[in-house]
């Protein structure tokens, strides 16, 4: 009795999630995670000329309620008609909104060097900076492992980023291997090593660097020891895979038992995954033992569902507690 | 004498040097501007994608835009195109340029809106405050030039960061109506009220005719509401023109009441899925074709479909957008 007083814990609120068309498996499973969530849904048609004829069904039933969208910018003719649905939300008179977007996209490509150089993510973070606020204050967003860590300073004061990571997913995932005790951790850069080595530093750590030699650029170990332990590549994301490639070959070289890659957003534009094959019990040069991604990339988890190496990690769990913040 | 004359000139003609960029598909019409006027000056942006289709752009030459007067043609022909053209507008305005104006001749998906519902989402009014948005230069708000807009009211979409220009096309048809041979016989037709709102004062000095859509049962019926087309060359005027049904369905009517001739402008010629088939003259004499489909050059891929095919041709709007461009 006295137990139900002193309870601080406080009853989950319950989220109205909508979700777009790539979204609607991650959707299901976090409306699986917890009773508080529900899923509703859009109609998503076209008009003849291409452009998006959206209704919101039920739009009075969510007035009060905390409402969350669950977005997916795979390629930007998917941004417009998501971005309509985003900022209409907001005004239905919900009490929050939360706009769940795992992968922010173009953000490898900010190496703005140049005055004429376009800083495509930065486009995106002020499209987003400028979702209508709802009677519930600032939208948050809610993203994962956001590539450059300047780009949290890209949104403006009228949305609330949540920068959650992957590396939760990784670390339990690490615990229940046989051989958890000879893990080592790889990162393939600095950067790597600068966004991850907190969240892993109970691993034994290997940082990689690409040094120049002529007009070659070669991966090489800058610190730590390969030798004898399943060695498991992280970094946020994968596009063609070389980097990854290029890291595996060194870490065999120096003697890795097996090789592993974990990255939390597996985009392998144009199928890039093909390059990846298990080891089958063999070669860590040959193949890797694992391949994790999370689920924030929905065409690449569809490709890759059921082919070794690849394992896919879930962000349901942790975009279900995110959503309760 | 003669030099204060000059000075009295240059003041009030205010004229500036316009740097013009624009996106792949306004190519043609960029040209047509800059030629237009010796102060209008083409510049170029690199457009690439990068493997996972997002795109990788670059403005050259971004640091000689300093202290300029900058414009860009946009056109949003699809949703699949919005975003790289909007990192490029996002971008133009923070290089240090004197002044920014966007020159979008087609605002879509304005024909949409009929916010009948809680539920509906009007796509229009999130295209207008993605354009509201775009930040200041040094000149202050971003213009922002559009032709014929479809709905009166989208006027007021707009945030106070810009500074919308609204535009009209018809001009360029009253030029062309002036130079027919039966120029004394024309007749301007209003497919509905809707068209009648937007462009009667401009055409007042027509006869005119009002259409109106009745509901017979479970069909709309085009039926003529004021005015008489017999013996006349009729025009159709809209702003748009997406499967052309309602233009065709007005086309009989008049006919039906003894039109001569019957035409047809619309400024913005959206035509999706090759809807323009339908007006190609098709020359086996069954039907009564139209005997000019005027459309202007706002939507670039129609454009590219209809030259040089009976009974289209294009008006276009680079002298237009050349004179706005040195407001």
């Amino acid at each position: 009795m006295a137990a139900a007083s002193n309870s601080a814990v406080k009853p989950a609120k319950k989220v109205c999630l909508f979700c777009c068309a790539e979204t609607e498996a991650l959707a299901q499973r976090i409306a699986a995670e917890s009773d508080a969530i529900e899923l509703r849904s859009i109609k998503w048609r076209t008009f003849d000329d291409g452009f998006p004829n959206l209704f919101i069904p039920n739009a009075h039933g969510i007035r009060g309620q905390h409402v969350a969208f669950l977005a997916s910018f795979s390629s930007p003719a998917v941004i417009f008609e998501q971005l309509s649905v985003i900022y209409a939300l907001p005004k239905l008179f919900i009490s929050s909104f939360t706009l769940v977007l795992p992968f922010f996209p173009t953000g490898t490509s900010e190496r703005m060097e140049d005055e004429g150089d376009v800083a495509t993510a930065f486009t995106l973070a002020r499209i987003l900076s400028n979702i209508p606020t709802s009677k519930g204050g600032p939208t948050s967003l809610v993203t994962f492992d956001i590539h450059a860590l300047q780009e949290r300073f890209y949104f403006g004061d009228n949305i609330l980023p949540c920068f959650e990571s992957g590396i939760p997913l990784l670390k339990n995932r690490l615990q229940q291997l046989p051989d958890s005790d000879k893990i080592s951790i790889a990162f393939p850069d600095d950067g790597a090593w600068k966004r991850f080595h907190k969240q892993l530093q109970h691993f034994p750590t290997i940082v990689c660097n690409k040094v120049r030699m002529g007009d070659q650029r070669i991966v090489r170990i800058k610190e730590g020891d390969a030798a004898g332990r399943h060695v498991v590549i992280v970094d946020d994301l994968v596009q063609s895979g070389g980097t990854l490639i290029e890291c595996q070959k060194v870490l065999a070289a120096h003697g890795a038992a097996k090789i592993s890659a974990y990255v939390t957003h597996g985009i392998f534009p144009k199928r890039s995954w093909q390059r990846f094959e298990h080891d089958n019990g063999g070669h860590p040069e040959k193949g890797l033992t694992y391949f994790w991604i999370t689920d924030s990339c929905p065409h690449t988890v569809k490709e890759v569902k059921s082919k070794l190496p690849f394992e896919i990690l879930s962000l349901s769990g942790s975009i279900a507690a995110a959503l309760q913040i | 004498m003669e030099n204060n004359n000059d000075m009295g000139e240059l003041k009030s003609t205010n004229k500036k040097q316009v740097l013009l960029f624009y996106c792949v598909e306004c190519e043609e019409l960029a040209r047509k501007v800059a030629a237009h006027s010796q102060l209008i000056t083409l510049q170029s942006i690199n457009w690439r994608s990068f493997d996972d289709g997002f795109p990788n752009l670059y403005i050259n030459n971004a640091h000689d835009i300093r202290g300029q007067h900058v414009a860009f043609l946009a056109s949003f022909s699809s949703p699949a195109v919005i975003f790289e053209q909007l990192s490029v507008i996002y971008s133009l305005p923070r290089l240090f340029v004197a002044s920014f104006t966007l020159v979008l001749p087609f605002f879509p998906t304005g024909s949409f809106e009929r916010m009948e519902e809680e539920g509906d989402v009007a796509t229009a009014f999130t295209m207008a405050r993605i354009l509201s948005n775009i930040p200041i230069s040094r000149g202050g708000p971003t213009s922002v030039v559009i032709y014929d807009i479809h709905a009166l009211q989208e006027r007021f979409y707009f945030g106070d960061h810009v500074l919308p220009l609204f535009e009209t096309g018809i001009p360029l048809l009253k030029q062309r109506l002036h130079q027919l041979p039966d120029a004394d016989k024309i007749v301007v037709a209003f497919p509905d009220d809707g068209a009648w709102k937007r462009f009667h004062k401009l055409l007042d000095h027509f006869p005119t005719v009002i259409c109106t859509k009745v509901r017979e049962g479970d069909k709309r019926i085009v039926r003529l509401k004021e005015g008489n087309p017999a013996d006349c060359h009729v025009v159709i005027v809209d702003d748009l023109v997406q499967s052309g049904g309602t233009l065709i369905e007005c086309q009989k009517v008049l006919l039906a009441h003894g039109a001569a001739k019957v035409s047809a402008y619309v400024t913005h010629g959206v035509f999706p899925k090759r809807s323009w088939e339908r007006f190609t003259r098709k020359n086996d004499g069954s039907e009564k074709g139209f005997a000019y489909f005027w459309i202007t050059d706002s939507c670039p891929h129609t454009v590219k479909a209809i030259e040089n095919t009976a009974p289209f041709e294009v008006l276009s709007l680079a002298g237009s957008i050349a004179d706005a461009l040195q407001i």
